[in-house]
């Protein structure tokens, strides 16, 4: 079976398009008047610009993690341009109908229709194309029940108390190499605050598009979920197909106040470079939120895209009775490389966590997963599940499982488990004697392997995700 | 007290687990020599009874009172309600893996004779009584190298719970759904026990589910336990009652009750 | 670097004899070598500071020392006195097919070979294997010879009265179809540093049985590594009981370098006070259709501090391999600490690899049935606690070193609960 399923590992990336847009492009390099270009093309206050000056000082001195188990050429982050955006978008177009149609026409290609007549019904969209923010759809909507969702770099003008107060505060300038390179020169994403007592009343969404050649995609996202607050948030990316790598380096934050929760899905599926492993995106993303008491946290992720992949969604659980759950489906092939896991940090009393981990390896991919689960000597009576499981298909790949587990209460329990399997000749035999072909029966069956993660995706989403496995998947047997 | 002779006196308790309430004012009398049967539908708090006399954690007494031999349970560890001669035989007894039947069963059996002031019993004479009850209750003898309850089938467990029962001598027995899984002819190897360890002196408490394991343990007693309360009373008799009837009427009695008053 | 390791470099640089061109590469690695830091991930949870602050040295052997007696145990004595191997202590015949011999009295054709196999199964990442290599003072070699089965077992005892530092190291070959039993022990007085390795090549259809007791507690220093090389159809069964100290570190390798070897490793370690101990347990498939079954259980009392690392890895040539860890850790105090990874790397699809870990308290439940029946608390918490570790102790071979290990840690859990 391992013969053919090497032979029909290609794949096309659907995403893999350029749009024909004028830019306005940065030339490649970074230093301190690049930051300050950046902050003036935003318009942003001189207490932005100071964050963002700290941040890149700190950066300077920091060196970059080789812990992780990827392998690829050192980073030049001088030969990368910091900021692009389309001309059309100079002069803030007010509404849909200024908006270069170039562009809305990028989102209709990738199934994300930007005019809201055309949306799927409940799913409000912030569309992020290199550098800046396209368009958001559904804001008078959203702000009728008091929730603010709007480019981050809107938000740092209009609500600077809010972003003052939070930006920072869940992942610190230091926090990694990554993270400080992109509090340096974050460009744009999302910023999402929910009022006390509100349920958002629709899906947020922010899709992120890399057009440009050469530039690197540093968006920033932020959530504020008030007490008692719920939203579910919805995440996709894409990129061109290009020999180049490229990088992504994100920052994410969440701050889940008492008993508010924040639902935080992503379907990642940045280019991923060719067969042979060149071109592609280096993800290399933070992500991490806080809960405070009685608050719930939920990170779902399929990862099927990007070359290089360093990402850690975590969960701070500072409050008693808080809850962080991971859910995540990490599918590598070709030369794809995945190290993507979660940190659980118990805190406070009761709190608890759940991990369910799936890795898929196929090709000559290596995917691992690495996680902490660290229970601190006031998680009294805290527990933490942990379930890895990898599936090998082909014997050219690899799947690796590094958790770490600290604890430091008697009374916390902590329990992991994790299992590597194949697919198996009986399941294939099983499914071929009940008419299935060799590709749908592995589709079947890594399917049912991601069941407990695509449970907890959205609805909209979760078709996708299903459909992307399948594509990713295509021509894996013969 | 009502009754100085009382072994066990129940009054007014209330007892909750995890803040709910399941024990709900009851009250109950056990003489010396006496075999009480608890009968009730699920939930009514039979198991629960069990635990709140034996003191588990997390159980806990929010009103009424617990005397054995005219001593406040309540306000005794569990270990020293065993020692005062209570002995609870589990229905879904614990696996210790590593932990030798017979090590746990010395231990036991020293910790009791301690507290009763007693000399302690040589390993070799221990060794003995206990393959004597290994014997008395159908179980191998190999059964007390092994780790407690490790690996047991349920049968084998409801024995080893006898077995605990033959050698610890208690004054109160508690008997927790012990018909439960059993087949027909391990039902009888346990009543037969039961059975021979009745004595003047030595009072049981048979909470089961069915009427068939009264059918082997001739019970003086039998109560119906229903939402926390014993709701009626009688003798033998009314385990057929309620084996011919069922639970279901217990639903619409109370509504009754309220008509009436 | 360290003064420590700067210190170990120049006084192997001292030394002139058989082993010279192992201890020049040992040296030369170790110039290379940062000294460990929080970052160094093979030392992120044990810091080095006892080693640097170590005031022990090189003493002369003291005859006082002779190895712990063990009921029942009839065993061939390798005794290290600070160090310095105990010739007076070895049996003066020793069973058909089995040779000990010190490296610098074997013959030339001897020494070259055992200086081919000197720290070929040890792999170089260990720093303070390259220590060892660079000072140890003598290095024993044992064989056994094709198809001998020897029913005495060996027992490697390096002994430390109070400030020694010792290095001590021994080559095991098994030859094909040959038989062995192994104990390794390290019994130390006090502010001692050693480190003590052993290497193990097991050849086609051999069988080793393998102990390592790490009982050394207090401010004791005790670094070690037994590493082992299986060839086809080869088995071992080891089991390691450790107690902690101011730094206890030991790091196993087992290599499947043959088709359809079978390794078992149990390892228990009890830790109270503020003892340490580090268990960095490798084990490497590199050839198909081997098995591993490792249990690896732990309690930390007091403030004592447990780490360990299990990582099995599975190479791409290593199909139908099943390997699996069970790691479990109890907890009893709210200033120990638990530190726990368990890994696997897998380059081979068709393999069964799982391993499991957790962390909690005693099981509450078994807690209650022991007090149900009269048992005291504090009492029952031993009886389970040793349970716990009765259960893997259950499981070796030498009923002799069974029935002398069981009371000793009964004890230290008898100690624990007092506290």
């Amino acid at each position: 079976m391992t013969e053919q399923i090497d032979k029909a590992l290609a794949r096309e990336y659907e995403a893999g398009f350029v749009s024909d847009v004028e830019s306005e492009t940065f030339e490649p390099g970074l230093d301190e008047r690049v930051i300050r270009r950046i902050s003036e093309m935003k318009g942003e206050p001189e207490w932005m610009l100071e964050w963002r000056l700290s941040a890149f000082r700190e950066w300077l001195k920091m060196e970059e993690p080789d812990w992780a188990l990827v392998d690829y050429p050192k980073i030049d982050f001088q030969a990368i341009s910091y900021y692009s955006a389309p001309k059309s978008m100079k002069d803030k177009p007010k509404s849909l109908d200024e908006v270069d149609p170039e562009l809305l026409r990028t989102y209709e290609k990738l199934g994300i229709p930007l005019i809201e007549q055309q949306m799927l019904a409940g799913v409000a969209v912030d569309a992020v194309f290199d550098s800046v923010s396209v368009v958001t759809t559904f804001r008078e909507k959203l702000e009728e029940a008091g929730v603010i969702f709007c480019p981050i770099s809107e938000a740092i003008q209009k609500y600077p108390e809010l972003i003052k107060k939070y930006i920072g505060s869940v992942v610190p300038k230091k926090d990694n190499y990554y993270a400080a390179l992109n509090c340096a020169v974050f460009t744009d994403g999302s910023f999402v605050y929910i009022p006390k007592g509100t349920r958002c009343p629709m899906e947020l969404s922010t899709y992120f598009r890399i057009n440009e050649q050469n530039t690197g995609q540093f968006e920033r996202t932020l959530i504020v979920a008030d007490e008692g607050s719920h939203v579910s948030y919805l995440e996709g990316c894409t990129a061109p197909q290009r020999d180049e790598n490229q990088l992504h380096a994100a920052v994410v934050e969440l701050v889940a106040m008492d008993n508010a929760e924040i639902k935080y899905s992503t379907v990642q599926n940045w280019y991923p470079g060719d067969e042979d492993g060149k071109g592609g995106i280096y993800n290399f993303v933070t992500k991490r939120g806080i809960c405070h008491t009685s608050a719930k946290i939920s990170w779902t992720q399929v990862e099927t895209g990007s070359a290089v992949t360093w990402k850690y969604p975590s969960c701070i659980l500072k409050g008693d009775n808080s809850v962080g759950e991971f859910y995540s489906v990490a599918l590598t092939r070709g030369r794809q490389q995945a190290d993507t896991g979660t940190k659980m940090i118990h805190l406070g009393k009761n709190t608890k966590s759940t991990i369910i981990a799936k890795g898929i390896s196929a090709g000559k991919s290596n995917g691992s997963y690495r996680g902490l689960v660290r229970m601190n000597p006031g998680a009294e009576g805290a527990r933490n599940f942990t379930q890895c499981d990898s599936l090998l298909i082909g014997d050219q790949c690899g799947a690796h499982t590094f958790p770490y587990v600290e604890s430091r209460n008697p009374t916390a329990i902590v329990e992991h488990e994790a299992t590597t399997s194949k697919v198996s000749d009986e399941q294939m035999f099983l499914c071929r004697q009940r008419g299935l072909d060799p590709e749908k029966a592995v589709s079947v069956i890594v399917n049912g392997f991601c069941k407990e993660v695509f449970k907890e995706l959205p609805m909209e989403f979760a078709v996708e995700a299903g459909k992307l496995l399948e594509i990713s998947l295509e021509g894996s047997v013969g | 007290m009502s009754n100085s002779k009382s072994l066990l006196t129940i009054k007014g308790l209330h007892a909750s687990v995890e803040e709910k309430q399941i024990i709900k004012g009851l009250n109950l009398d056990i003489k010396p020599g006496e075999v009480h049967a608890i009968m009730g539908p699920n939930g009514a708090g039979k198991s629960t009874l069990g635990y709140v006399l034996s003191g588990r954690d997390g159980y806990s007494v929010e009103s009424g009172g617990v005397e054995l031999n005219g001593e406040d349970l309540l306000e005794m560890e569990t270990e020293e309600r065993a020692r005062a001669g209570l002995f609870l035989a589990f229905q879904y007894p614990v696996e210790i893996p590593g932990v030798s039947n017979l090590e746990f069963l010395k231990a036991s059996v020293d910790a009791q004779r301690e507290a009763r002031g007693e000399e302690a019993i040589t390993s070799a004479d221990f060794l003995k009584e206990a393959k004597a009850a290994c014997k008395q209750v159908n179980l191998p003898i190999s059964f007390l190298k092994r780790g407690v309850n490790e690996g047991f089938s349920g049968g084998e467990k409801k024995r080893n719970e006898l077995m605990q029962m033959l050698l610890l001598k208690p004054k109160l027995c508690i008997l927790d759904e012990t018909d439960s899984g059993l087949d027909i002819d391990a039902l009888q190897v346990v009543a037969e026990g039961v059975n021979s360890q009745r004595s003047a002196d030595r009072s049981f408490i048979v909470v089961t589910h069915y009427q068939r394991l009264l059918d082997y343990i001739k019970p003086d007693f039998v109560h119906v336990l229903s939402d926390g309360k014993i709701v009626k009373s009688g003798d033998a008799s009314l385990a057929h009652e309620l084996e011919a009837q069922g639970y279901a009427w217990l639903q619409k009695e109370p509504v009754e009750d309220e008509l009436e008053g | 670097m360290s003064e420590w390791l700067e210190s170990a470099i120049t006084r192997a640089q001292d030394i002139n004899d058989w082993l010279a061109p192992k201890r020049a590469n040992a040296v030369e690695l170790l110039s290379n070598t940062n000294w460990p830091t929080r970052k160094t991930e093979a030392w992120r949870y044990t810091p080095l500071r006892p080693v640097e602050r170590s005031i022990a040295q090189a003493v002369a052997a003291s005859t006082e020392l002779s190895p712990v007696e063990v009921a029942g145990l009839s065993a061939i004595e390798l005794v290290f006195l600070n160090g310095k191997f105990d010739a007076s202590q070895l049996a003066e015949t020793l069973p058909e097919g089995l040779s000990i011999s010190l490296g610098q009295n074997l013959d030339d054709a001897q020494k070259s070979q055992a200086l081919d196999a000197f720290s070929r199964i040890k792999p170089e990442r260990h720093m303070f294997g390259l220590v060892n290599d660079a000072l140890a003072q003598d290095v024993v070699v044992v064989s056994v010879a094709e198809g001998a089965e020897i029913t005495q077992p060996i027992r490697i005892s390096s002994l430390l009265s109070q400030g020694a530092e010792s290095h001590t190291r021994v080559q095991i070959s098994l030859a094909e179809g040959s038989r062995l039993t192994v104990i390794e022990d390290v019994q130390a007085a006090g502010e001692t540093l050693s480190t003590a390795f052993v290497e193990y090549d097991i050849a086609k259809k051999a069988h080793l049985e393998h102990y390592r007791f790490a009982l050394q507690t207090g401010s004791n220093i005790a670094i070690g590594g037994s590493h082992f090389n299986l060839l086809d159809h080869a088995t071992m069964h080891s089991t390691i009981v450790a107690f902690g100290s101011d730094l206890s570190r030991l790091d196993t390798d087992i290599i499947h370098a043959g088709e359809f070897a079978d390794a078992k490793l149990n390892a228990m370690y009890l830790l109270d006070g503020k003892e340490l101990f580090d268990l960095h347990a490798t084990v490497e498939h590199a050839m198909p259709n081997g098995t591993t079954e490792e249990n690896v259980r732990c309690i930390a009392a007091d403030s004592s501090r447990a780490v360990f690392n299990g990582r099995i890895h599975i190479h791409r040539d290593a199909q139908k391999t099943l390997a699996e860890l069970n790691n479990r850790n109890l907890l009893m105090s709210n200033t120990a600490e638990i530190n726990t990874k368990p890994e696997l790397e897998i380059y081979a699809d068709d393999v069964r690899c799982a391993h499991g870990a957790t962390v909690a308290q005693i099981d509450k439940q078994a807690l209650y049935y022991l007090q149900t029946r009269g048992v005291s608390r504090s009492k029952a918490q031993v009886m389970l606690n040793f349970g716990f570790i009765n259960e893997l102790i259950d499981l070796m071979p030498n009923a002799a070193l069974a029935e002398w290990i069981r009371p000793i840690i009964r004890e230290r859990f008898a100690q624990m609960e007092v506290k």
